[in-house]
């Protein structure tokens, strides 16, 4: 889906705006919109809204080997998603430029600065170590997606509690949430990125571009910076030529707004930890706006059952009872598929090798999902033992290969032999002359 | 055969439900049923690709976003169950060469994910104000280890059962559009968990009925 | 099935609702039977011998026996005759392309404005807002846009927009500004002298006699989308008041 074209009223009103030192919505050239910060029910699930824009961040970790270079340290990774609920524009799968763009800034924010202690995450050095992986979702896009998803990413880390680990020897147990409290992620320090966008090759900036002023832009700067004053990472991109006392100006602009975010990242973050610690719940329902009128909510309801078992009856009793009695079905052994009914060609194509290959796999990962109509078929199979059943097994072909993986028989003329459920795999190649 | 013994009342978690609160998509939801949450977005009738443009239906995308990590399989069947349950109840020859996309994002999952999704998924399309010729609500079903029926099942429920099902009812005749189910069960109790959960689709479509009314109620 | 429509009016249906005949049980013989009418607009769909409702909204009436769904949405779906303000995407050769926000982009012939001919052409450029209506639009036909009205002359159409600011808005509201004795727009005269383009896509453009009346204006109209009628005039009864 392509975004709606701007037009050229709206491009020549918003830069003579922006000349007059007015924004769209009213703010200042310095000032923020207003930004909200809310945490979902497990650790590590953060939103944040800002103005319009709104993105959410969650926190992952789980054991693997580490790198090789490094056997002492845990492994941090970062993923932005542009999710096509943000804008129409984004597309599902396609790494776009802006999304290439958005994770290298991440990564060089987080990673690079080395806010948080990998080495603390080391397990058993050289085998196991956490690897913390943060994925940021793009919920909405109304512009300023870089320091919206950098302050979710952030405030996720700070919120996330990673699983307690007992070391005793060679052992090493991994405690879950119940037995021992999750401990938190040890953070240095907390960078956060702030957008300065620039008009009329450098001459007007503004803090927190929203969409529209983004699409007029001439360039974009981006400072990251902790409240200790420390620039983690600095980009320009679109080609503006900034002289220093522009860079320097800017510079001192991100180190007030960075004290601000902090301060309100700190505050919601103690909230939550109030919150928690009362027993309250922290599910989304709590955090539901109950005055406005797009929003209702319900209570626990109880569902009537009391003439479920009669209906249930009338309806098992009222349907055809399944046909017993086939005359000579054709019946697929159990690990066997099959492509058509196996008799008369009707496609019209003679003289010519066909082959068709079927797979046929009955089974999950972690369950077990029996398609009903192998069930059927095997009990019309033991139903009908006394029926003229043909089984494919039992064909006209010369050459029927079947693959086992346990059994590998390769020319079976019997394939009785039951399959197991996990993981077995037939495949049928039949060759017609 | 299984017979439902004990307690004659199973019950539904709490729902809530918001919408229109993303400014850019067309229609949004954010659907809550106990602490599983999921926000839908829909975009459409919009333009769509010559590939995917079919000449007298509008082209449904539906489209599953994870919280950890990038679609797998899992999503991909989740998605074909929603959208086929959406093809049945929209109205897509009104908009032929034209794409709808429903985008779903979890937010958090205790159980019943997949009815939250066919929840929301409504509740953005009634949103959207898209054409539909009837509404539908997803409940999920788990028989546990004794038998017993529970509807609406936690994370934790729904491990501990043998059997957990799915189905997407529709509003008009309270029949079932779409069934998904895991597990082994007997036919006796398939019905009965289709006859439980055509109750419960009751209080849900009440609910939905309640919520636009709430919308509506302010007149402009 | 008039009656039960008339009861119902005013009363918030989902889609699913439907609306049947009543079969009398006795017609009377002597008495005049008249056949019912009933006029479908937008939201409800016959079906068969039943009317369905496929929209959620609010069931509105119109003497003497129109009925149709008043729905909040945000996307525009064309329809003819009604007017729009269009963004030119692309200009080749005798066809212009616009986009209205539909699932396609609607083509303008040039020969479609005031006082052009083969040699005359408009100036029209890649990027200008347009005013038009349109000529053509149904689901099966790519719709098509005209600046002309049927006699020929502009009549309000055309190119248009240096100095204003164009927005979005929802649909609901663009229908409120429409109506005859509007009051949204009576409010909104009181407040400033200002141009206003209503295009039923939902896109409103606003020019004041300043930037910042502009902007205030436009502020306005997308906030007041939803509120009701009295936290709008106190809205704009502060703004009035110097608020700026």
């Amino acid at each position: 889906m392509k975004d709606t074209p701007l037009s050229n009223c709206e491009r020549d009103f918003l830069l003579k705006a922006i000349e007059e030192k007015k924004r769209l919505d009213g703010r200042q050239t310095y000032d923020y919109r207003k930004m909200k910060i809310t945490f979902g029910t497990d650790y590590g699930c953060c939103f944040v809204d800002l103005g319009k824009t709104r993105v959410m961040a969650q926190v992952s970790c789980e054991l693997v080997t580490p790198k090789e270079n490094r056997p002492n340290e845990g492994i941090m990774f970062f993923n932005i998603e542009l999710s096509p609920m943000a804008s129409p524009a984004f597309e599902q799968g396609r790494q776009s430029e802006l999304s290439v763009k958005l994770n290298r800034q991440l990564e060089r924010c987080l990673r690079n600065s080395k806010c948080i202690d990998t080495e603390s995450l080391c397990v058993v050095s050289g085998e196991k170590v956490w690897q913390i992986r943060v994925d940021v979702h793009m919920l909405n896009h109304d512009g300023n997606l870089m320091d919206a998803a950098s302050i979710a990413a952030i405030t996720a880390l700070c919120h996330f509690r990673r699983p307690d680990v007992g070391i005793q020897g060679d052992e090493v147990t991994v405690y879950s949430p119940e037995e021992r409290d999750p401990i938190p992620l040890s953070i240095y320090h907390m960078p956060i990125s702030v957008s300065f966008s620039f008009f009329q090759q450098g001459t007007y900036l503004l803090v927190d571009p929203c969409e529209r002023e983004e699409r007029v832009m001439d360039g974009l700067l981006m400072i990251a910076m902790n409240k200790h004053r420390e620039i983690c990472s600095i980009q320009s991109s679109g080609g503006i030529m900034l002289l220093k006392e522009q860079v320097m100006r800017c510079s001192k602009i991100a180190s007030v707004k960075v004290s601000e975010i902090t301060e309100l990242l700190s505050k919601a973050l103690e909230n939550d930890k109030k919150a928690r610690k009362e027993g309250g719940r922290c599910g989304f329902a709590e955090s539901m706006p109950q005055e406005r009128i797009t929003a209702l909510k319900m209570d626990e309801t109880s569902v009537e059952m009391t003439d479920v078992t009669e209906r249930a009856k009338d309806i098992v009793q009222k349907t055809e009872a399944p046909p017993q009695l086939v005359r000579s079905p054709v019946v697929p052994v159990p690990g066997v598929g099959q492509v058509g009914q196996g008799l008369q060609n009707t496609w019209g194509l003679e003289e010519e090798d066909e082959e068709e290959t079927e797979e046929c796999d009955n089974s999950d990962e972690e369950q077990e999902e029996k398609v009903t109509k192998m069930e059927e078929e095997e009990h019309e199979k033991e139903a009908s033992r006394e029926g003229d059943v043909v089984e494919i097994s039992d064909s006209e072909e010369e050459d029927v290969v079947i693959l086992h993986p346990e059994t590998p028989d390769k020319t079976p003329k019997n394939t009785e032999s039951r399959s197991h459920q996990k993981g077995a795999a037939a495949s049928k190649k039949r060759q017609k002359k | 055969m299984m017979e439902v013994c004990g307690s004659s009342n199973v019950t539904l978690r709490e729902f809530g439900c918001e919408q229109s609160l993303l400014s850019r998509p067309d229609g949004s939801a954010s659907f809550i049923q106990g602490d599983t949450s999921v926000l839908a977005a829909t975009y459409g009738p919009a333009e769509v690709k010559v590939s995917k443009e079919i000449y007298d239906r509008a082209t449904l995308e539906v489209l599953i976003q994870p919280k950890v990590g990038l679609p797998s399989v899992r999503q991909r069947s989740q998605e074909q169950c929603v959208r086929e349950t959406c093809e049945a109840s929209l109205l897509l020859s009104l908009h032929p060469r034209s794409s709808l996309t429903l985008i779903l994002q979890l937010i958090h999952d205790d159980g019943s994910i997949l009815s939250c999704f066919l929840n929301a998924a409504c509740m953005a399309l009634i949103d959207a104000g898209l054409p539909m010729s009837c509404l539908f609500c997803g409940v999920t079903c788990a028989i546990d280890a004794d038998g017993q029926i529970v509807t609406d099942p936690t994370a934790a429920q729904e491990k501990e059962s043998r059997a957990v099902m799915t189905f997407a009812i529709d509003s008009t005749e309270r029949r079932v559009i779409m069934s998904s189910t895991k597990g082994s069960f007997s036919v006796h109790e398939l019905q009965q968990c289709i006859a439980v959960s055509q109750k419960a689709s009751e209080k849900i479509f009440q609910f939905y009925r309640d919520s636009v009314k709430r919308r509506y109620s302010k007149t402009l | 099935m008039l009656s039960t429509l008339k009861e119902r009016t005013g009363e918030v249906l989902l889609p699913g609702d439907e609306f049947s005949f009543e079969t009398d049980d006795s017609i009377s013989l002597t008495g005049p039977v008249r056949p019912e009418k009933v006029v479908c607009g937008p939201g409800l769909r016959r079906s068969g011998d039943r009317l369905l409702v496929c929209k959620s909204g609010v069931l509105r009436h119109k003497q003497p026996h129109m009925f149709w769904m008043d729905s909040q949405q945000r996307r525009y779906v064309p329809a003819k005759g009604e007017t729009i303000i269009g963004i030119v995407t692309v200009k080749s050769g005798d066809v212009f392309k616009v986009d209205f926000g539909g699932s396609e982009q609607a083509s303008l012939s040039y020969l479609a404005f005031e006082g052009s001919t083969k040699r005359n052409r408009p100036n029209v450029q890649v990027g200008d807002l347009v005013f038009s209506q349109f000529l053509i639009a149904n689901k099966d036909m790519e719709p098509e846009l005209v600046c002309v009205d049927s006699s020929g002359r502009a009549n309000g159409m055309g190119v248009f927009g240096g100095g204003g600011l164009v927005f979005t808005v929802s649909l609901g509201l663009v229908r409120r500004l429409l109506t005859p004795h509007s009051e949204v727009l009576a409010d909104l005269q009181q407040l400033f002298p200002c141009e206003l383009v209503v295009g039923m896509n939902g896109r409103l453009w606003v020019k004041s006699s300043s930037v910042q009346q502009t902007l205030v204006i436009s502020n306005l109209l997308q906030s007041c989308d939803a509120m009701t009628a009295q936290q709008r005039r106190q809205l704009f009864r502060r703004v009035a008041q110097g608020a700026l």
